[in-house]
């Protein structure tokens, strides 16, 4: 049995490429990851080094049999899923050209998969964040009792952790989509 | 109906019409990734997301259809609508070509 470790490491839906480039890394060295416990735990096993390639899809669950044929087709390992995100991963030795590193090879597909994350996952965020938490706080505020006091802090940090997080999310997904416009 | 089908898939990219080109004959989509390369001396290659969200989008618009299956491989072929949108495009390409080599035509 290999050793194992966990790390905690936290992503939002808009750093997938990122998410990449660490999970590549750890590789590199020695670290394969082998699955992931929500909210953000990563499970790794020791491994041989070596540069293999990671790629995350989001699916949001609409993934049938055929998805995973054609991936496995391509070389593609499928390992792991989360959170509506599938997890690929490649040798870098198996694929002879740059494009077969990658799993989409034109920007629509690209930006398709931005606008099902913006859909699905921003929007949801969105809509608690003026639908729940906006008018809990407000609701709370003007209580005057000690516990409505303590609520409305509470509520004020959601509100706030919320309004940052779709703010970040949604300016770093649009940057992604104008990105991939101007390729 | 089938008239905003033309629309949104004229012109196409170079991926959509390769794929839609390869399913005059039923093909899955490695198969049809396989045949790409070689016609475009490996110049063009269809990831797979991107071949599964194409096919997927024009199975569903009717552009082709789902043939049979084969070693767990689903095989599509292409369907009437999808053949007049090919001719289109392919026409299209033609007078782009005729015209770039400086053969203009009235039609």
């Amino acid at each position: 049995m290999n050793r194992r470790k966990t790390m905690v490491r936290f992503f939002t839906i808009a750093d997938y490429e990122e998410e990449e480039r660490w999970l590549s890394a750890r590789h590199q060295s020695g670290w394969k990851l082998t699955r992931i416990i929500p909210p953000c735990f990563y499970i790794f096993e020791e491994c041989e080094p070596q540069h293999v390639v990671y790629r995350l899809d989001y699916k949001n669950n609409s993934e049938d049999r055929e998805y995973f044929q054609l991936f496995s087709d391509y070389g593609w390992e499928y390992f792991a899923s989360f959170a509506g995100w599938l997890y690929f991963r490649k040798p870098a030795s198996e694929a002879d050209t740059q494009q077969d590193m990658k799993i989409f090879s034109d920007d629509a597909s690209r930006i398709e998969m931005i606008n099902q994350i913006l859909k699905t996952r921003l929007l949801p965020l969105v809509i608690v964040l003026f639908c729940c938490l906006v008018p809990s706080c407000i609701q709370s505020a003007r209580e005057t009792e000690p516990l409505a006091t303590v609520l409305t802090v509470i509520f004020s940090i959601f509100t706030l952790l919320y309004a940052y997080l779709s703010l970040h999310c949604g300016i770093k997904l649009q940057k992604l989509k104008d990105r991939y416009h101007k390729n | 109906m089938e008239d905003k089908i033309k629309r949104i898939y004229v012109p196409m990219t170079e991926s959509g019409f390769y794929i839609l080109f390869c399913l005059r004959q039923p093909q899955h989509g490695y198969g049809i990734s396989q045949q790409v390369k070689q016609m475009t001396g490996g110049e063009l290659v269809i990831s797979p997301g991107t071949m599964y969200g194409t096919l997927s989008k024009m199975e569903k618009d009717g552009l082709i259809a789902f043939y049979r299956e084969e070693e767990k491989r689903k095989l599509y072929r292409i369907t009437e609508l999808g053949e007049e949108v090919l001719n289109l495009e392919l026409h299209r390409i033609e007078r782009l070509y005729k015209n770039s080599k400086g053969e203009f035509s009235d039609e």
